[in-house]
């Protein structure tokens, strides 16, 4: 013993001397990364050792999750430790004689301990043309102790972070934007399935600057997407969950490098069946991952991936709640229905998008790389939906069904037969099969009686194609310690194709190419009828659509996109300062494909069209022609964005930062076109969207301690938003294109785990509250379909950002499906193996989607044209949703099998308190009752609801070897 | 291990389980099958039927079976939310109350019907079958909704069309004579040999959310023809019409009340302009003898638009073959479509 202390201190003075003399000094850190929950070593982790915030060395963890930093001079570090799925931490290291110190086990905590959130989190929603939008946000960064727990426990109420809309969040797959093109939003739904093989992403939160690009004001996150970033081995889970699909079955095998420098990686995934609580939907869905990697000594690496989820799956329809209460059941979903016995959903989203890319990184020197991505999307993207002709509105929940349109209790709705209501109410009420569900047997039989087999009922796919090519290339240089520069080139090509055709015929032969609604019109023309012009031209009667057919319309939109971007970020003591900027330039326009009756335009000798010497051309308030086929003026926009960040780091994990930004940014396709089906006519004076950003931030992370705090701020300008209505005013199809709606977006964000003294127990808890809300009156424009007639021309919509109240006040319109206010508190336990969390959510503050036309003087004044404090409240006030507490509670445990196999379940009961009434969403109907007895004022239609499941489980087996 | 086997074949019984939430998934539904036709035992004609109306809506409370024909079509957009039936003694419209009911009810079909329940009522001369109204503004109200139409209207065999019957001048007078009473009134008839006269008569409200019974909200054309050549007109139509002046010099208001100035008037041609919606129009036909009947066609029927022949505008006969239908005791004549116009033979 003594000896052995002598040999110590003779070998610490020896080294200490040595080091002395030589220059590098000899002392450093080594230990094993670990989970928390069951002790297994994390291989993959990033340990990061700074003073101050100067970054001294970065390593990884290997397969066993050792590590070691040597060459340390003595003294006191942050080691800084991150890894995919844990949350990171901060460890003290204090290095002393020169000695490699040895930390033992450093235990991560895993951050979503149970639940995994992808696109297929959250239910289809059918919102086609009803101007509400609804795509879910996926907080992608788990090792962020806020993100992390919001996006787990708030997906259930889809919960947006900060308000902000899914198409402002930048989602990367390689280094390549993969953001809709033409709308924006997030691509989640490309590699659901894929969990195992796109976990492994950096992500930045708000106005920081990514490594990857500039971004906007809600964050970056890039998935890495290649083989070699898959952790190694072999996984497959069974998992079953009574909200959303009844299996999911998935294998993911990643190889580790070989000594060549090759790996690869290979998923594959299955989703199945149907739920508990909503009845038609249903998951046929796969998924598949290929990846192949070579590593020619580290210096250059290339992959090749491709992945794709092809499938189909049943979508969720909203209802009003007239009909959730007469069906006893806020989760009645009215696209469904039996066929022959057998249930079959009308609204069926059917997909492949397959996507390849090929990667190459060249890392000459460990102060440069270089990294290329070439990446191509292309494929179908189907929703099928009933169209018909000349027949009854076959959907069940269509307002003429309902007991409320044959009596009212309030006379002046002219509703007033108390009988015709009971019987209506009786059918719901014992959820008569023809009544409440799409009544399959009967289309058939209508179908199968029409003249000639002409289909009065059929099943039409809409499909949005793309073909989407991508090239970005980036550097990264590190000119001295404190300096990295970071720059990059990204280029886009879209060609997308609107089309839809004819799905099934339902047991005719064959479905006319007219158009309904211009025929209820124009009955006497036969060529403004013509949904394809030059086949009635041609052939002198209107083409007969058989399945697999296009019908109806079909166009492209073309999209073209440049931008360089670069940032530098420089460290000073314990200072840290980001700038960075991007600069591009988008153009995009339309391209008819086909020649509607209604919209001939010109010919392509320029001239316009006759039909037995009748002028078929028609022509706007300028004296232009209305066209339909050909290619739209192109539109090009220049956009920009500039940012700065600044961080100060302290010794101990604490950090305080704060980030700005802003950005000018081209608005995108499906909002620059008044009508895109029929016409090439834009809407007017598009401009870009300015955004203003900032956020100031705390966080601290060491110790078993984590913590955020965010105060952000943020404006954005010059908005438009196009949809597609039917509106009283004329009995007949519109389109409104709303200019010029401003948000401000402003709140905070607290997130934090706190340990407890007794070993493996935390407190965790996010709160987030804010203030979302429109701030400019947009302008409206309104054109009938069939005519491009000008209804209103920008025509202000003076109610749109707040309301009069009768008593006097003004009430505040918000920016709605998303709760304004949320708090998440639970304990997470881990113990042997085992984990056990329960939590306790709140949601509050969160509105109806607005109706524009709700909130004009149109809508206020009535037929009478006279404009009341109480119709004004009653009719352009916004609905707030009542406030809602969950309760969820999650288990797992795995094990070992001869140390080779490991194997465990997890099980997650959520909303164990079986809450029933949570609105998740919802928008206010267009229309209105205009055909009241006094004629002195009009009524809204009822909203309609999205709701949440009431109490349901996700149990899932797996196993890793 | 065995534990976690034993858990995954429980969970895949527990999916299984569940069949209907998996027929979706594979999807192979199949075709359904057709309805089989439905024969109910018939207890009342028609005719005795609409005896039971003696002036007042009648109220059916006793087990009355009916079953006819169907005459009518609503596939031209003519008639709307009504079916017409017939049965050897007469014909009656019932008020179903849906659009486009000729997907369902095709003609000639035989359809029956359980009049237990509903009402008998009276509208300017023509018996209807349909919902008691307790607004009372009619005498019966449409059925709309589906499971009371289900409840009381059943779908029999397919059969061949009704042959129209050919009614003479003199069994229109007498038929007229007799309103309600009628049996011809709500059948299939032809008339032959009429000829055009000329003149129709359509009431067109300036401001569709003002009342409709505001005298200053009204305009009548009657009379004569006021350029009007086509069957009806729709809203596009309407607004033809008005800019082509020929309607200048109509005035506002009742007979006997035209104080509101004329259609020229720009405040007026304005209002019309903008609240042109399609309006039902009758043209006057005239039968041998000299007794009118006025084709009343809607302004959202397909031919609403379509000009009247120019031979028959110049005097050419026809024979019409429709729905007979009475206004107050003026012979109206629906058109099931313009099939049923034929020029007559011997001219």
């Amino acid at each position: 013993m003594i000896f052995r202390k002598i040999l110590a201190t003779a070998a610490a003075i020896g080294l200490l001397s040595l080091s002395l003399f030589a220059q590098d000094p000899s002392g450093g850190v080594k230990g094993t990364v670990v989970n928390r929950a069951d002790k297994s070593p994390v291989a993959g982790a990033t340990l990061k050792l700074r003073t101050g915030a100067a970054q001294l060395h970065e390593v990884t963890t290997d397969a066993e999750g050792r590590f070691q930093i040597d060459a340390l001079a003595d003294g006191m570090y942050d080691l800084v430790i991150e890894a995919p799925g844990f949350l990171p931490t901060t460890v003290n290291v204090t290095v002393n004689d020169g000695f490699v110190k040895n930390m033992f086990n450093v235990s991560l905590s895993p951050s979503v301990t149970a639940g995994e959130v992808d696109d297929s989190s959250f239910g289809e929603f059918d919102l086609d043309g009803t101007g509400y939008e609804d795509t879910p946000t996926i907080l992608y960064d788990q090792n962020d102790v806020f993100n992390n727990i919001a996006g787990y426990n708030f997906s259930a109420v889809r919960f947006r972070a900060r308000g902000y809309a899914s198409e402002s969040q930048d989602v990367y797959v390689a280094g390549v934007k993969m953001n809709d093109a033409l709308t924006g939003y997030s691509p989640y739904s490309l590699w659901s399935g894929l969990n195992e093989v796109m976990r492994a992403k950096t992500a930045v939160i708000g106005s920081e600057i990514s490594p990857y690009g500039i971004g906007g004001y809600n964050g970056l996150s890039n998935l890495y997407a290649t083989p070699a970033q898959v952790r190694p081995g072999k996984r497959f889970s069974i998992l079953t969950n009574s909200a959303l699909y009844r299996l999911r079955l998935m294998g993911t095998y990643a190889s580790p490098e070989n000594d060549k420098g090759w790996s690869y990686a290979v998923s594959a995934s299955a989703r199945l069946g149907g739920n508990d609580w909503v009845q038609g939907i249903y998951y046929r869905s796969f998924a598949y991952y290929l990846g192949v990697e070579k590593n020619w000594n580290d210096i250059h690496r290339l992959a090749l991936v491709s992945f794709g989820a092809p499938g189909q799956r049943g979508a969720q329809n909203a209802s009003t709640q007239e009909v959730y209460d007469l069906m006893g059941d806020n989760m009645y979903n009215s696209n469904w229905g039996y066929q022959n016995g057998k249930v079959r959903n009308a609204r069926n989203r059917i997909t492949y998008e397959p996507i390849t890319f090929l990667k190459y990184d060249f890392t000459p020197s460990r102060t440069f790389a270089l990294s290329t991505t070439l990446l191509f999307r292309t494929g179908r993207n189907g929703y099928t939906a009933l169209d018909w002709y000349d027949a009854l509105d076959p959907r069940p929940d269509y307002y003429r069904n309902l007991p409320s349109y044959f009596y009212m209790e309030n006379p002046d709705y002219n509703r007033l037969n108390p009988a015709k209501a009971a019987w209506a109410r009786d059918a719901w009420e014992n959820h008569a099969a023809e009544t409440v569900h799409v009544d399959w047997d009967r289309l058939y039989s209508v179908n199968r009686n029409s003249e000639g087999g002409r289909s009065k009922y059929a099943l039409e796919e809409r499909h949005v194609d793309q073909n989407d090519i991508n090239l970005a290339t980036s550097v990264k240089w590190q000119p001295a310690p404190s300096a990295i520069i970071t720059a990059g080139l990204n280029g886009k090509l879209n060609r997308t194709e609107y089309y839809k055709k004819m799905n099934d015929l339902l047991g005719g032969s064959y479905f006319l190419d007219v158009d309904q609604f211009a025929e209820r019109d124009y009955s006497s023309s036969m060529t403004m009828i013509q949904n394809d012009l030059e086949y009635f031209l041609n052939h002198g009667e209107a083409r007969m659509i058989r399945t697999g057919d296009k019908y109806g319309y079909d166009y492209y939109a073309h999209l073209m996109k440049g931008e360089g971007w670069a940032s530098g970020k420089f460290t000073f003591g314990g200072l840290e300062a980001t700038v960075g900027g991007r600069v591009g330039v988008t153009r995009f326009w339309r391209e008819g494909l086909v020649r509607k009756g209604l919209f001939p335009g010109l010919d392509a000798a320029g001239n316009p069209i006759y039909f037995q010497g009748q002028l078929l051309t028609t022509y706007d308030e300028n004296g232009e022609a209305i066209t339909s086929k050909g290619n739209s003026a192109k539109s090009t926009f220049l956009t920009y964005a500039a940012k700065v960040n600044l961080a100060y780091s302290m010794t101990g994990g604490h950090r305080f930062y704060a980030n700005a930004g802003y950005s000018s940014d081209a608005p995108y396709f499906d909002q620059a076109f008044v009508a895109p089906r029929t016409r090439n006519t834009m809407v007017k004076d598009l401009t870009n969207i300015k955004s203003l950003s900032a956020d100031v931030n705390y966080m601290y992370a060491a110790n078993g301690y984590s913590l955020r705090v965010t105060g952000f701020y943020t404006t954005i300008e010059d908005q438009t938003d196009v949809m597609s209505v039917y509106y009283d005013l004329n009995n007949s199809f519109g389109n409104f294109a709303l200019s010029g709606i401003d948000e401000r977006h402003m709140g905070m964000e607290l997130g934090f785990e706190v340990p407890t003294p007794l070993s493996g127990l935390s407190v965790v808890g996010v709160f987030t509250a804010g203030e979302y809300v429109y701030t400019s009156n947009p302008l409206l424009t309104a054109t009938v379909d069939n005519s491009a007639q000008i209804v209103y021309d920008k025509m202000l919509v003076p109610y749109w950002k707040s309301n009069p109240m009768t008593d006097g006040t003004t009430q505040k319109h918000y920016i709605p499906s998303t709760p304004q206010v949320a708090a998440s508190l639970g304990l997470s336990y881990f113990y042997n193996y085992w984990f056990i969390d329960a939590d306790v959510d709140y949601f509050d503050r969160s509105y109806l989607s607005m109706s524009p036309l709700s909130r004009t003087d149109y809508a206020t004044a009535g037929p009478d044209r006279v404009i009341t404090a109480e119709e004004a409240e009653s009719i352009t006030s916004q609905e707030r949703f009542n406030p809602a507490w969950l309760v969820n509670f999650s288990v797992g445990k795995s094990w070992y099998y001869k140390r080779k196999i490991q194997y465990g379940f997890s099980l997650n009961a959520k909303n164990v308190l079986n809450k029933r009434d949570v609105k998740t969403g919802g928008f206010e109907q267009t229309r209105m009752v205009d055909n009241t007895v006094s004629k002195t004022r009009y009524y809204s239609f009822d909203p309609k609801y999205f709701y949440m499941a009431g109490a349901n489980y996700m149990l899932n087996l797996y196993f890793r070897f | 291990m065995k534990k976690i086997l034993y858990t995954i074949a429980t969970l895949l019984l527990l999916a299984a389980a569940s069949c209907q939430e998996w027929e979706p998934v594979w999807g192979n539904q199949g075709t359904p099958g057709e309805p089989q036709a439905q024969t109910l035992a018939v207890n009342t004609t028609i005719a005795d039927l609409k005896a039971l109306y003696e002036g007042t809506p009648y109220h059916i409370e006793k087990d009355i079976v009916i079953g006819g024909q169907v005459i009518s079509s609503d596939a031209s957009g003519n008639i709307y939310r009504s079916l017409f039936i017939q049965d050897e003694t007469g014909g009656i419209e019932l008020k179903i109350g849906n659009s486009s009911l000729y997907n369902d009810y095709k003609t000639g079909q035989w359809v029956y019907v359980k009049c237990q329940g509903l009402t008998l009522g009276n509208y300017s001369g023509m018996l209807q079958l349909g919902m008691e109204d307790p607004t009372e503004s009619y005498e019966t109200a449409y059925m709309d909704v589906k499971r009371l139409i289900g409840a009381h209207i059943f779908k029999g065999a397919k059969a061949a069309p009704v042959t129209p019957r050919v009614i003479s001048e003199n069994e229109l007078k007498d038929a007229l004579k007799r309103s309600y009473k009628s049996p011809c009134f709500g059948t299939l008839v032809t008339l032959q040999n009429l000829t055009y006269a000329n003149e129709i008569f359509v009431l067109i409200y300036l401001d569709a959310n003002v009342d409709k019974k505001e005298s200053s909200n009204r305009l009548f054309l009657s009379d004569q023809q006021w350029g009007v050549t086509t069957w009806a007109m729709s809203a596009n139509k309407m607004k033809e019409y008005l800019n082509t002046g020929k309607w200048d010099s109509a005035k506002i208001g009742n007979s006997n009340d035209q104080n509101y100035g004329t259609v020229a008037d720009p405040a007026n041609k304005k209002k019309l302009l903008d609240g042109a919606a399609a309006y039902s129009v009758s043209q006057y036909f005239r039968m041998p003898g000299g007794t009118d009947v006025q084709i009343r066609s809607s302004g959202y029927a397909k031919f609403s638009d379509a000009e009247i022949d120019p031979q028959i505008q110049k005097g050419k006969k026809v024979n019409v073959t429709g729905i007979l239908t009475n206004y107050d005791g003026a012979a109206q004549f629906t058109l099931i479509d313009l099939d049923g116009v034929q020029m007559a033979a011997a001219q």
